[in-house]
């Protein structure tokens, strides 16, 4: 059976009219133009009153389904690097591509960043202008030799240079270029630090031994004006609670879930506080207890405090902490159903895979 | 009952007399002998089935529509307003434009590269587009665009000759916007939904501006057939006996062709092209032309109006042409200011092109409209 598309495109490009068709394609270049860094600014001197492209008939569009060449500037991140496979894959046949600027070429300033891609594996490139930032005479110069190329059928350079030898001129051989460490020190164990501060809050000694009286099992200690912070184990989560809303603490200000990975423990954060009585108002109470990162279960303070409801679902979500006697436990409050416990430090982010290659 | 012979002779004597072509040159004239030049048709008189081909080309009304001032005017007249577009707005910004295609001529020929370009270009059809609407759709702009031609005469040149040719050619002219959302419709995308919208919101501030401006124009004459209007334009033109109206209309043909300061429904820095901007190669060539197409229409119009029509000095060599001729020559006039908005002026935004529609330019049209019914009252043209 004959392949008629190979057939009718074999004829397109040798045929009769493909002379017609070289021609329109010449002289009709039109650049849409992905400005991703710097570079930018040395297309728009191209094609401004200086040097003025649009004499060879290239005309600067914004758009990919009405052109037929791509211009490159410079960086392309990952996540950029869709939007230009995307432009590529939107163009209609025939279509060319000119990359300007060192970075697109090997990274140029950015050869070392973590998320940088080199253009010219995710499309074909016709023509790389080198240069940070190139003239305006060298992308002029490429879209000549891209006119010459679709004249002829065959790339060339417009530019040859001498070789010289570097190992004579510089002494010793070039070395392998490494990227630098990165500064950053990891301590073996960090540590969460909460401690008593001494602050002139009169209320504030009096409230921290009204509360050691009824918490005897727990540490309570002013950290700050209007701040008082409760530690305790976790058995005694709920206790301190029932305290603090006998207290006169009527609301819940946040609840708040801290991984702390290298000791294998989730703290719990709970701020409450108070609208009904009015020396309370200010103050903001925090107790916090400690619990295994290993099937994180604690009690809910549902019953208590009701507006902790979603406080909880959302801890839910984000750290997986079962918390007992919420009645929406196991359901997804704002994650999608797939997602699982994003803001676990272990949390493995997920390689974006749309950086084609070749 | 027709026949063969019968059809010939219906298309030759109703034939369009251009010297040379198909009529012959007397060189001169004595008593005993003339001597001429024969006409070029008369080469295929004796052929069977060519020399009725040949009548039919030359037959008035296909003449009319297929060359002047029908389609290879309309191809003529797009291929320059496109190559003057782009070099009167490089010129006016210090460039040189389109130049190296053709360095003699200032690159006039660069619009037909364009069109090459375009020609050979792979077509895509998205997956979400209406498809058999998608691509019958441009098609189908040639309708509204060509059969105006039939009612707007150029001198000798004409179709139908009837008492209604401007109603009717405003009337068929008004049809391209609805091409022009149906178009958005098929494409089925939000870019082009918007464009369509925006073309949708155009229509409603410049068409009664349009016809209103026209309608008062007609009132002064005393009639709506161009053979007349032009008639009584020999003396006095219509931009003198009326300029609001001739105003008012300028403005609603640069509304309704989206050309500056109103080039909102195809703006290509908000919406890329707007209704079109998922057509590809030869389509998007067929329909990014059709603002050209409609502009060449509505100048038309505007010169057989307001500028006197084919009223012109006779030009013995071009024979029935010679109105033609000039008719052409007063829409590239029209075309050219038209275009040239394009370098100086920004772009309104949609609600201020609506305020402007229907508060300023309708009182504008209010006016011509009360001028023309003062001036038709007192029969103007009559005693000027």
């Amino acid at each position: 059976m004959k392949d008629v598309n190979a057939e009718n495109i074999e004829f397109l490009s040798s045929g009769v009219i493909a002379p017609v068709k070289k021609w329109g394609a010449k002289w009709s270049l039109w650049a849409v133009h992905l400005v991703t860094s710097c570079c930018g600014v040395e297309l728009a001197h191209a094609y401004a009153s200086g040097y003025d492209a649009e004499r060879w008939g290239s005309l600067n569009f914004g758009m990919m389904r009405q052109t037929n060449l791509i211009i490159v500037e410079g960086t392309i991140t990952k996540k950029m690097a869709r939007a230009l496979r995307i432009t590529w894959e939107q163009m209609p046949d025939p279509k060319f591509v000119i990359l300007i600027g060192a970075c697109g070429i090997e990274g140029g300033l950015f050869w070392n960043s973590y998320h940088i891609t080199r253009p010219w594996k995710i499309i074909p490139v016709d023509y790389f202008v080198p240069g940070c930032p190139p003239t305006p005479e060298g992308l002029i110069s490429a879209i000549r030799a891209l006119q010459k190329k679709i004249e002829r059928g065959e790339a060339k350079t417009t530019a040859e240079f001498r070789e010289a030898d570097l190992e004579k001129i510089l002494g010793k051989g070039e070395k392998e270029r490494k990227p630098p460490k990165p500064p950053l020190k990891i301590e073996p164990k960090p540590e969460i630090k909460i401690e008593p501060r001494e602050v002139e809050w009169e209320f504030g000694k009096e409230l921290v031994a009204k509360l050691s009286s009824k918490l005897p099992f727990a540490e309570v200690f002013v950290i700050d004006k209007n701040r008082v912070y409760i530690k305790s184990e976790s058995k005694f989560y709920r206790k301190v609670a029932e305290v603090l809303e006998k207290e006169g603490f009527d609301h819940v200000k946040s609840l708040n879930v801290i991984d702390v990975l290298h000791e294998k423990k989730f703290i719990v954060e709970c701020s409450v506080s108070s609208y009904s009585v009015k020396e309370l108002m200010p103050v903001i109470v925090t107790f916090s207890v400690e619990i295994s990162r290993e099937n994180p279960r604690i009690k809910s303070l549902i019953d208590i405090w009701p507006s902790i409801d979603y406080q909880e679902r959302e801890m839910h979500d984000f750290f997986g902490v079962w918390f007992e006697g919420n009645p929406w436990m196991g359901n997804k409050f704002l994650l999608a159903p797939e997602v699982e416990t994003p803001l676990r430090k272990d949390f493995k982010l997920e390689e974006p895979s749309y950086v084609l290659e070749g | 009952m027709l026949s063969y012979e019968s059809l010939l002779e219906m298309f030759r004597q109703n034939s369009v007399g251009i010297p040379l072509i198909t009529r012959k040159v007397v060189l001169y004239h004595t008593a005993s002998k003339i001597a001429y030049i024969p006409p070029l048709t008369s080469l295929f008189a004796k052929i069977p089935i060519l020399n009725l081909i040949v009548a039919l080309l030359f037959w008035k009304p296909f003449f009319a529509v297929l060359f002047a001032p029908g389609l290879v005017c309309i191809l003529i007249a797009i291929l320059f307003i496109i190559w003057f577009e782009r070099k009167v707005t490089a010129r006016v910004q210090w460039r040189y434009g389109p130049l190296e295609v053709s360095r003699s001529v200032g690159g006039i020929i660069q619009p037909m590269a364009d069109g090459m370009r375009y020609f050979f270009q792979e077509v895509i059809v998205h997956r979400e587009a209406h498809r058999p609407y998608f691509l019958q759709f441009p098609l189908i702009t040639f309708l509204p665009v060509l059969l105006p031609i039939l009612v707007i005469p150029a001198g000798a040149i004409y179709a139908i000759n009837t008492p209604y040719s401007i109603p009717v050619a405003i009337a068929l002219i008004s049809l391209i916007p609805m091409i022009i959302v149906a178009i958005g419709w098929a494409s089925n995308s939000k870019y082009a939904y918007i464009g369509s919208l925006r073309e949708a919101m155009m229509y409603f501030s410049y068409e009664v501006v349009l016809i209103i401006s026209a309608m008062s124009m007609v009132i002064i004459y005393g009639s709506a057939n161009a053979f007349s209007i032009v008639d009584k334009q020999s003396v006095v033109p219509g931009i003198v006996l009326n300029p609001f109206a001739a105003l008012a209309f300028f403005v609603a043909i640069a509304m309704a062709t989206s050309r500056f300061p109103f080039e909102i429904p195809e703006a290509d820095q908000e919406v890329v092209f707007g209704p079109f901007i998922e057509y590809t190669g030869i389509i998007f060539g067929v329909v990014m032309t059709l603002a050209y197409e409609k502009l060449y229409l509505l100048c038309m119009l505007f010169s057989i109006l307001f500028l006197g029509g084919w009223n012109g000095p006779f030009i013995p060599p071009l024979g029935d042409l010679s109105p033609a001729f000039w008719l052409f020559l007063k829409t590239i006039a029209l075309m050219m200011i038209f275009v040239f908005f394009r370098t100086f002026y920004a772009r309104y935004r949609l609600d201020q092109a609506l305020k402007i529609g229907w508060s300023t330019l309708m009182a504008l049209a209010v006016v011509a409209l009360v001028t023309g019914i003062g001036l038709g009252a007192v029969n103007v043209t009559g005693w000027l």
